[in-house]
């Protein structure tokens, strides 16, 4: 019977590692639960298929993540709720652009940042915003273009 | 025999297995309101719930393990061989992590565990009925629901979650050995495009939902069919097979609904 | 009877199925007694322990144990009667997964809170009035059939009942393992002051320890007495049954269609 315990403990022990693992290790937790974030929005045209707890990068590096998507009732344009760590500030001119992981990989947020000696706070805006590129409007841009040439 | 006759003879058929399914879901239904209130019960005597996880569980863990390993590794394998026609191989982790958290992992290990555990709870269950055992205990004035039925449907319903996130992370470690150590990707890009694509309340939630549905299903039907067995040899036999044929379609109708309302939810 | 019955089966009917089983079956067991209920195959000799055990309910008439009428008792009260009555299955009925020992300590367990050293003591001596405190660390798939029993019977007395029923408690021993059931059966009802109610249909085994038997057929009771009454009688169906004959009053064929029709009704199918 002691060892059937300790066999049965193990057994429930391994299961929770997993789910553990599953939860930190495979999906995204730990930038939720890395200390505090502040937010800042970001108006883009159009999003593509961007979605929420989609990664914010700096150069690549990861330093929030999309927290909420709306449509701006006025502007009909969306707007993109980013929480970002609070160790990284970025200077208020920075611009935002939606960019692709590959060709079909998922799509994320880029930063660019600006020279401004002020850094965004939680609440700001970021002004300078470059939309998803719609591989669609690219291809048939580029059918149409050839066809105004020849 | 005409074939008009053969027609209605077919019919006749047809209702009969329709009253007697029904019937079956009754009786089910009445016996679970008789096993499940035993849950406060059953917690005073740990112990009990104990040694069936050993049983149903650790039991069932080789092949959950090797069984994950494999499949993970397949995907990755499989996966990779698409993607990078793509040039977004980048994404294996991804699909290999999505594929398992929401579908393969829950599912696959349910159906394991209804062939290697689900079989045996009926089996031993009506074969206990078959021996007079359970009659024994009745007349020692011992509840077989309680003593007998209960504590196994209990570990079931507990094992079988636990092995599904077990199954799950041993098949995306499998993906990422042959990744990273046969098919060359960065491990880096391999964990972090994974981290930014599954989320943790849908995919993963999600998958540990269906898991914990599949395990409530499976345990319910093991242990009716074995107590509604019919004491003979064939009985049981019939009993076992029944067990494994009604949790596989149930988990996979359940998944197919579960999957529909999840992706409506998102 | 000058004393109480301890069991009163009272006018009972009962059917299964659409078959009757009992008609108006009427029998009394008297406290410290070793009643013996003999009757052939398929004349619901188990039924009739079911009936008393609680586990089937009679269509009409009454079951009184101890005073209690076993039908009309809450789950409670009849697993407290039972309790109090020990069972002999045919197929002894040890659980498979746990060896001798803890066969015998189960009912304890279940029922008690005794501490362990207490229930050591009180297993022990239980295995030791059947003679198997030897063979207390072996699984029921290991034992013979003689010994499976005998521990059976050493878990049925476990919480010392008032009463034990035994089911063909002789039906497939070899005959030493026969004699020694025989001697436990009349020896414990003595020194345990028990009741014992044996349904066997192994007629000479019943008439050397029974002090009461009853002969069942059509339903109903159809012969009761001491074994010395019974075995005297000179009415032909009990005489038939007494003496094993083939043909008598129950006849060697079961009821069908006349032979020659019977046989000539080829391809009737």
């Amino acid at each position: 019977m002691k060892n059937v315990e300790f066999a049965v403990g193990l057994f429930v022990v391994a299961g929770l590692l997993a789910l553990a693992m599953l939860a930190l290790k495979v999906g995204n937790v730990h930038v939720l639960g890395n200390g505090a974030s502040y937010s800042v929005t970001a108006d883009f045209t159009n999003i593509g298929s961007l979605k929420p707890e989609a990664p914010v990068t700096v150069a690549g590096v990861r330093v929030g993540q999309v927290a909420h998507i709306a449509v701006d009732p006025v502007s009909y344009r969306a707007v993109v709720t980013l929480n970002i760590l609070d160790k990284y500030r970025f200077p208020i001119d920075s611009s935002a652009s939606i960019v692709t992981a590959g060709l079909l990989g998922e799509q994320y947020i880029s930063l660019d940042p600006g020279g401004s000696q002020r850094n965004l706070k939680n609440g700001d805006k970021i002004q300078v915003t470059q939309s998803a590129i719609i591989l669609e409007q690219i291809i048939s841009q580029l059918l149409y273009s050839k066809a105004g040439h020849s | 025999m005409s074939v008009i006759g053969w027609g209605i003879d077919v019919i006749r058929r047809l209702g009969q297995r329709a009253i007697d399914g029904v019937g079956r879901l009754g009786r089910a239904t009445f016996f679970l309101g008789r096993v499940a209130p035993s849950l406060g019960l059953i917690l005073g005597r740990f112990r009990l719930i104990v040694q069936q996880l050993y049983m149903t569980g650790v039991l069932t863990l080789i092949i959950i393990l090797v069984s994950g390993a494999f499949v993970g590794m397949i995907l990755a394998l499989q996966g990779y061989n698409t993607l990078v026609r793509y040039d977004a191989q980048s994404s294996l982790g991804l699909l290999v992590a999505l594929s398992l958290t929401r579908e393969l992992g829950p599912v696959l290990a349910a159906l394991l565990f209804a062939g290697r555990a689900g079989s045996a709870l009926t089996a031993e269950i009506g074969l206990m009925k078959t021996t007079e055992q359970l009659a024994g205990m009745e007349m020692m004035a011992v509840d077989p629901l309680f003593r007998v039925v209960a504590p196994r449907f209990w570990a079931g319903w507990i094992a079988v979650p636990l092995l599904a996130m077990i199954f799950t992370a041993v098949g995306i470690i499998g993906a990422y050995v042959v990744a990273v150590g046969d098919l060359g990707l960065d491990g880096g890009v391999f964990w972090s495009q994974m981290q930014s694509g599954v989320s943790v309340t849908n995919d993963v939630l999600g998958g540990l939902i269906k898991s914990i549905v599949f395990g409530f299903v499976i345990s319910w039907i093991a242990v009716f069919e074995g107590y509604d067995a019919k004491p003979t040899s064939e009985g049981v036999s019939r009993a076992t097979t029944r067990t494994v044929v009604s949790s596989s379609l149930a988990i996979l109708g359940l998944d197919f609904i579960m999957t529909a309302f999840m992706l409506r939810g998102l | 009877m000058d004393t109480d019955p301890l069991v009163a089966v009272h006018q009972v009917s009962f059917s299964r199925e659409g078959r009757p089983i009992f008609q108006g079956l009427h029998l009394n067991v008297a406290p410290g007694s070793v009643t013996a209920i003999i009757g052939g195959s398929g004349t619901g000799k188990t039924t009739l322990l079911n009936l008393i055990g609680g586990r089937l309910h009679p269509d009409a008439g009454e079951v009184r144990v101890a005073g209690e009428t076993v039908s009309s008792l809450s789950r409670k009260g009849l697993f407290a009667l039972r309790k109090r009555m020990g069972m002999l299955f045919q197929s002894n009925a040890l659980l498979t997964d746990l060896d001798a020992y803890e066969n015998v300590a189960f009912p304890m367990r279940e029922h008690t809170q005794l501490p362990e050293a207490l229930i050591h003591h009180l297993v022990l001596m239980k295995l030791e009035l059947v003679g198997l405190r030897g063979a207390r660390r072996s699984y029921p798939g290991e034992l013979s059939g003689g010994m499976a029993r005998r521990v059976a019977l050493a878990r049925a007395i476990a919480l010392d009942p008032m009463m034990v029923m035994y089911d063909e408690p002789f039906a497939g021993l070899d005959p030493i393992s026969m004699g020694v059931i025989v001697k436990l059966i009349r020896d414990l009802n003595d020194a345990l002051g028990m009741t014992s109610i044996i349904v066997t249909h192994d007629v000479a085994e019943a008439c050397t320890i029974a002090d009461y038997m009853y002969l069942l057929g059509d339903g109903h009771v159809i012969a009761e007495g001491t074994p010395a009454e019974m075995q005297k009688t000179s009415a032909p169906d009990v005489r038939q049954f007494m003496a094993g004959l083939p043909d008598g009053p129950v006849a060697f064929h079961y009821p069908a269609a006349e032979y020659l029709t019977d046989l000539k009704a080829v391809g009737g199918l």
